[in-house]
C-alpha cells in the first residue's frame, strides 16, 4: 500500500510538451451511443465524461470523434466534422475541466472498419486503403483516391482545430487497433502501389501528412498525441498475413516525434476488437445477444453470428481468438512494447491493456515502461479507481473482472458494466447503466421556423 | 417484396456475390444433393450386394427339400431366369411349365397348388440376385407308386414321395444337357431372356433390369458356355446316364479340379452309377462310403456330395449340412408294403443269414442289423465282378487332388479319401426303394440278382416307380435300344458301364431257395 500520495508516482503530474496533467491516469476512449444521429454530442455524453473526471482521473480520452460522417464507425457517436458542433465540445470540455480533468479529443476515421454505418453511410462502401475486405466481420471498402487522401488529412487538421476552438486539452490521432490510419500503415492490410503504399515510409506518409496538416492549422503549441498499435497481430483471422512488427511500430513512433507529435500512446493489434485489445474474455452468450445488431454490415457477420450463437460451432471462433492470448497477462499486455517505444523516443509514452493495480502501473513508469496508464475497462467498473488508489488500495474492492461484456454491449446496449458479479441484481446492474442518462433536458417548444419542413 | 432493389452497400454486394455464384451455388448443392443419394444408393446396393441369406425351414424335412446347402452362388440359376426356360425352350421342356420332364419331383402347397420350385431346388439370395440349384434332396428324393400305410395308420393309394431314398425320376444327364445347350444356343440372349422373364415370370425393376442386362445374364452365358466346353465332349462320350443315376466323379474332374479330359485316362471316363440311399448314416459310421467304399468319414463324404452339388469353399453352408447330417443319421426307410409268405420269409432268412448277412447285415423284426463281419468293407472286384467302370473313374489322381485342395487349411480339409479295388458291402435297409440293383443300376429286380447275369435282362426301361411285388423292385419291362416307349429310358447293358454281371452269390441256389430268399429280401 502506498500511503503518500506526493510520491507516489501515479499521482505525480505528467508534463507533456504543451500540456500538464496531475497524475498519470488517462481515461482511455470509450463510450456508448449516447449521441444524436447528426453528430452533435448530447447531455449524455457530459455525465458520462464527467463521471471519470469526478473520479479523479487525470485526463479523458474522448471516445472516437469521427472527422468525417464518412468515418464513423458506430453511429450514435458525436463527431467534429462541422464547426456548429464546437461549443457542444467546449460545453463538454468545460464539465470536464470543472473536476480539474483534463480532455483530450480522439480524433478517427473507421476506413473500413465500421461496425454500425448508420443512415449516412449505407450505402456506399468505406474508405480504405485497400478494396480488401475487412477480414474478420468482411466489411466493405474501397482504396481512396490521392484527392481523397488530401481530402481527409484536411478533415483531420479541421478536427484539430476545431477541438483547440473548442478549448480542448489537445487532440489523440487514433492510429492503432485497425481504423483508417491503421489501414495505411498496417503491411497485412495496405496494398496499395503508389505513394501511399509499399515502403514502411510510404504507408506512414498518410499519418505524418496528418500530424503535419494539424500542426500547420493550430501551430506547435496544442497537445497532439498519437496512439499506435505496437505490433498488429493481424492474422487473428489465420489466413491474414501477421502485417506490423514492433520495429516498424518503433520507426513510426519515432517518425511521428519527429513531425510534431508530443506523445505516444501505446496499443495493440490491427483490429478492434482485438484478442489482445482489450484483453480477458469473450462471453459468447453476451455477444450472441448484441452481434445481430452487425448482421448487415459486413459479408461475413452472418457466418460470425453462426459461430457466436450456436454453442457448436463455437470451437471454431474460440480457438482462433484464443489462440493469440496464450501465455501473455491480461494486466500491462502490452507494457514490453510501450518500454521498447519509449527507449526510442523522447516524448512520453502512455501505454493501455488492462491496467488496475497501482503496484503494477507504479512498477511500469518507476521501471520506465511508461510515462502514464491509459484505463477504460476498470475505470467504467470503478469511475473513483484513483481514489482508492490514493486512498491506499491496490485493487478497489469490487474490480473489473476484464470479462469484456461492456465491450460486447456495444453495438446494441448502453455502455457500462455488465459484469452480472458486481451487481446484487440485474436491476442494480441496469440502475448503473442508467446513471448517465439522468440529463434533466430543458426542452423547448419550437418555433415555426425551428420546425423542420 | 420480391423485386425491391438493394439499399446498402452490403446488401447491393451480397446481390452481386448470389447473382455470381448462384449457379455455383445450384451446382455444388446438385453435387452435394447427387453425391448424398449417391452415397445412400451406394450403401443400399452396398448392403444388398452382399447380402447372402435364404429361408430355413422349421421342419427338418422341408429344410431337406428347399433348404440350401450353399450350392446357388458358385452353380446356380437366377430364380427368373429359372423361371421362363420353359417357355423359351419349350420342346426341350416338352410344353410343360415346369422341370418335371427331368423327373423334379412338385408337391402341392397348402392351397392345393403346385409349388414355385421342385424337390431339391432351394433359393439363395447372393448379391441382390436370387439363385435356385440342387441340395441334397435333388438326388436323394424319390417316389413310389404304391399303397403305402402313413405314419397315421392310413392306407393310401398313389405316388409317394421318399425323403432319403435314390431319386429314380431325375434325368440328370438330360438336365445337364439341356443347360449346357441351352447358354449356347441363339434364344439366350439378354434380350429374349429379359423380354421372357417380364413377360412370364417376376417381373424386373429398372435397377434389376439393368443389372441382368450388363452383368447376371452375360455371365450365366459364359458359364454355361465354359462349362459346356469342359463337360460336353465328356457327355457325348458317355452313354446317357438315365434317370437315378449320375457320373459322380468326372464331372468333378472337369469343374471342380479343372482337369483336362484328354489328360483322363480312356478306363477312368465313364463312372456312372445310380443315386444311392441315404438312410441309417448312425449305423454306417466307419463303414467305407460310396459304393466303392472310397471314404470313411460321413462328413467328409457328404461334403464331397455338396461339392458334387455346386458347393464351394467360399458358399457352403455347414449350418445346414450339419442340421441335415444329424436327421439323417437316425433317418429309417419306410417299411416295406411287401407281405411275403411268412414261412418263405422265415426259409429265405435262414438261407441270407447263411449265405449274405456277413456282408449285408440282416433284416429282423425289429429292424435293420447293420451287423455281418464284412459289412461296409470293400470287396475286392476280382471277387465281385461286376461293372469296373465306377470303380476305375475315381483315381489316385483325383484323390490326391482332393486331399491338397478341399477346404485346404480348415477343419474340414479332407483326408480320409482312399483308392479302392473294389466295391463296398453295403447294408440293404430300405432294399424295396433302392431297384435297380448294384452299383451301376443294372439289375431291374432282385429276382434277376439272383440269376445268372446271362439270364438277368440286356436292356430294361428304367424311370418307373410302380412297384413290381413279384420280381423286387420297380417295373422294368424289357425294351430296344435306343429309347422306350413313351420316351422313357430305354437301359442297355450292354453300352460300358451298363454291365449288369458279376454278384454271382446266391445265383446258384435251387429255385425254391431263391423263392425263399426273395420273399426275405421283399420284407428289407
Amino acid at each position: 500500500m502506498f500511503e503518500d500520495t506526493a510520491k507516489d508516482i501515479i499521482f505525480t503530474p505528467l508534463q507533456f510538451k504543451n500540456l500538464e496533467v496531475k497524475n498519470r491516469i488517462f481515461r482511455s476512449s470509450v463510450s456508448g451511443r449516447f449521441d444524436n444521429e447528426d453528430g452533435s454530442l448530447t447531455q449524455t455524453r457530459i455525465n458520462w465524461e464527467c463521471k471519470f473526471a469526478k473520479g479523479g482521473t487525470g485526463a479523458i480520452i474522448s471516445s472516437y470523434v469521427p472527422v468525417l460522417m464518412e468515418g464513423r464507425i458506430i453511429a450514435g457517436y458525436a463527431t467534429i466534422h462541422r464547426d456548429d458542433f464546437i461549443p457542444y465540445w467546449q460545453r463538454l470540455g468545460e464539465a470536464v475541466h470543472s473536476f480539474g480533468c483534463k480532455f483530450i479529443m480522439q480524433l478517427s476515421h473507421s476506413g473500413r472498419q465500421m461496425d454500425i454505418p448508420g443512415v449516412h453511410n449505407y450505402t456506399r462502401p468505406t474508405q480504405s486503403s485497400t478494396s480488401k475486405r475487412e477480414s474478420l466481420h468482411g466489411f466493405l471498402c474501397r482504396a481512396m483516391t490521392t484527392a481523397e487522401i488530401h481530402y481527409t488529412i484536411d478533415a483531420f487538421a479541421k478536427g484539430a482545430w476545431r477541438a483547440q476552438q473548442g478549448g480542448l486539452d489537445g487532440v489523440e490521432l487514433h492510429a492503432a487497433n485497425g481504423y483508417l490510419f491503421t489501414q495505411f500503415l498496417s503491411s497485412g492490410i495496405n496494398d496499395r502501389t503508389d505513394d501511399y503504399g509499399g515502403s514502411l515510409a510510404n504507408r506512414a506518409r498518410f499519418l505524418l501528412e496528418v500530424i503535419q496538416a494539424i500542426r500547420t492549422k493550430v501551430g506547435g503549441k496544442f497537445h497532439l498525441q498519437v496512439k499506435i498499435s505496437a505490433v498488429d497481430h493481424n492474422n487473428v483471422v489465420p489466413w491474414e498475413k501477421k502485417g506490423n512488427t514492433l520495429a516498424e511500430s518503433v520507426q513510426v513512433a519515432q517518425w511521428c516525434e519527429a513531425v510534431g507529435a508530443d506523445a505516444i500512446h501505446v496499443s495493440t493489434g490491427s483490429l478492434f476488437p482485438h484478442p489482445l485489445n482489450p484483453p480477458g474474455g469473450f462471453c459468447f452468450e453476451t455477444i450472441a445477444a448484441t452481434y445481430d445488431a452487425m448482421i448487415s454490415s459486413g459479408m461475413s457477420t452472418l457466418r460470425n453470428y453462426f459461430l457466436f450463437r450456436y454453442p457448436i460451432l463455437r470451437p471454431v471462433f474460440r480457438w482462433a481468438w484464443f489462440r493469440m492470448k496464450r501465455g501473455r497477462p491480461v494486466e500491462g499486455v502490452g507494457e514490453d512494447e510501450a518500454r521498447a517505444i519509449r527507449a526510442a523516443v523522447k516524448i512520453p509514452v502512455i501505454s493501455t491493456g488492462g491496467w488496475q493495480n497501482a503496484s503494477k502501473i507504479r512498477e511500469a513508469i518507476n521501471s520506465g515502461a511508461c510515462d502514464g496508464v491509459s484505463i477504460a475497462r476498470s475505470l467504467i467498473a470503478n469511475p473513483d479507481l484513483p481514489q482508492f488508489w490514493a486512498k491506499g488500495y491496490d485493487l478497489p474492492p469490487s474490480p473489473c473482472t476484464y470479462c469484456n461484456r461492456c465491450l460486447l454491449n456495444a453495438p446494441k446496449n448502453p455502455m457500462g458494466c455488465y459484469e452480472p458479479l458486481r451487481f446484487a441484481d440485474h436491476n442494480a446492474m441496469v440502475d448503473q447503466l442508467m446513471t448517465i442518462y439522468n440529463t434533466h433536458p430543458i426542452l423547448q417548444i419550437p418555433t415555426a421556423e425551428q420546425v423542420a419542413p | 417484396m420480391i423485386g425491391e432493389p438493394p439499399i446498402t452497400a452490403v446488401e447491393k454486394a451480397l446481390h452481386r456475390r448470389w447473382r455470381v455464384l448462384t449457379p455455383l451455388y445450384i451446382i455444388l448443392a446438385l453435387i452435394a444433393v447427387i453425391g448424398t443419394v449417391g452415397a445412400v444408393a451406394g450403401l443400399i446396393l452396398l448392403w444388398q450386394f452382399t447380402q447372402n441369406r435364404t429361408p430355413h425351414y422349421a421342419d427338418i424335412v422341408e429344410e431337406f427339400k428347399y433348404g440350401s446347402i450353399g450350392a446357388e452362388p458358385h452353380s446356380g440359376i437366377p430364380y427368373p431366369i429359372w423361371r421362363i426356360l420353359p417357355t423359351l425352350f419349350p420342346e426341350a421342356f416338352e410344353h410343360r411349365n415346369d422341370y418335371s420332364v427331368f423327373g423334379f419331383l412338385y408337391e402341392n402347397d397348402a392351397n392345393g397348388r403346385q409349388r414355385d420350385l421342385p424337390i431339391g431346388i432351394s433359393r439363395r439370395t447372393y448379391r441382390n440376385v436370387e439363385v435356385v440349384w440342387f441340395n441334397c434332396a435333388t438326388c436323394h428324393t424319390g417316389t413310389v407308386n404304391a399303397t403305402m400305410t402313413d405314419p397315421d395308420g392310413q392306407a393310401r393309394t398313389g405316388t409317394h414321395i421318399i425323403p432319403g431314398m435314390p431319386s429314380n425320376n431325375l434325368d440328370l444327364y438330360r438336365f445337364i444337357t439341356f443347360l449346357l445347350e441351352a447358354g449356347a444356343d441363339e434364344r439366350f440372349t439378354p434380350d429374349n431372356l429379359i423380354a421372357a422373364i417380364n413377360k412370364n415370370g417376376p417381373r424386373l425393376g429398372l435397377v434389376e433390369e439393368i443389372l441382368y442386362r450388363w452383368y447376371v445374364i452375360p455371365t450365366l452365358r459364359e458359364g454355361l458356355l465354359m462349362r459346356r466346353s469342359r463337360l460336353l465332349p465328356l457327355l457325348k462320350a458317355q452313354p446317357p446316364w438315365g434317370p437315378g443315376r449320375v457320373d459322380t466323379f468326372n464331372p468333378y474332374k472337369l469343374i471342380q479340379a479343372s482337369m483336362s479330359l484328354n489328360t483322363l485316362q480312356p478306363k477312368e471316363l465313364i463312372g456312372t452309377a445310380d443315386f444311392p440311399a441315404i438312410f441309417h448314416q448312425g449305423p454306417r459310421r466307419g463303414m467305407h462310403l460310396h459304393w466303392d467304399g472310397d471314404n470313411t468319414s460321413l462328413a467328409e463324404r457328404n461334403l464331397s456330395a455338396a461339392i458334387g452339388a455346386g458347393v464351394t469353399a467360399d458358399t457352403v453352408d455347414f449350418d445346414t449340412i450339419d442340421r441335415i447330417a444329424n436327421w439323417l443319421l437316425q433317418l429309417r426307410p419306410p417299411r416295406s408294403p411287401y407281405h411275403p409268405d411268412a414261412a418263405a420269409v422265415a426259409r429265405g432268412r435262414e438261407v441270407f443269414l447263411r449265405q449274405c448277412r456277413s456282408c449285408h447285415g440282416s433284416q429282423d423284426s425289429q429292424g435293420y442289423n447293420f451287423t455281418g463281419e464284412t459289412i461296409g468293407q470293400v470287396e475286392t472286384n476280382r471277387e465281385l465282378g461286376v461293372d469296373p467302370h465306377r470303380l476305375d473313374s475315381y483315381t489316385e489322381r483325383l484323390r490326391d487332388f482332393q486331399l491338397a485342395n478341399f477346404f485346404k487349411g480348415t477343419p474340414h480339409q479332407f483326408r480320409f479319401f482312399v483308392k479302392t479295388d473294389g466295391y463296398a458291402n453295403l447294408p440293404l435297409d430300405g432294399l424295396w426303394l433302392r431297384a435297380p440293383y448294384l452299383h451301376n443300376g443294372s439289375v431291374p429286380t432282385l429276382a434277376d440278382l439272383l440269376n445268372p447275369p446271362q439270364q438277368r435282362p440286356a436292356t430294361f426301361v428304367r424311370g418307373a416307380d410302380q412297384l413290381d411285388p413279384e420280381r423286387g423292385g420297380f417295373v422294368a419291362p424289357p425294351c430296344v435300344p435306343p429309347s422306350a416307349p413313351g420316351g422313357r429310358f430305354c437301359y442297355d447293358t450292354s453300352k460300358d458301364g451298363n454291365g449288369n454281371g458279376g454278384h454271382l452269390f446266391g445265383v446258384t441256389l435251387a429255385t425254391d431257395q431263391k423263392a425263399d430268399l426273395l420273399a426275405y429280401l421283399l420284407t428289407f
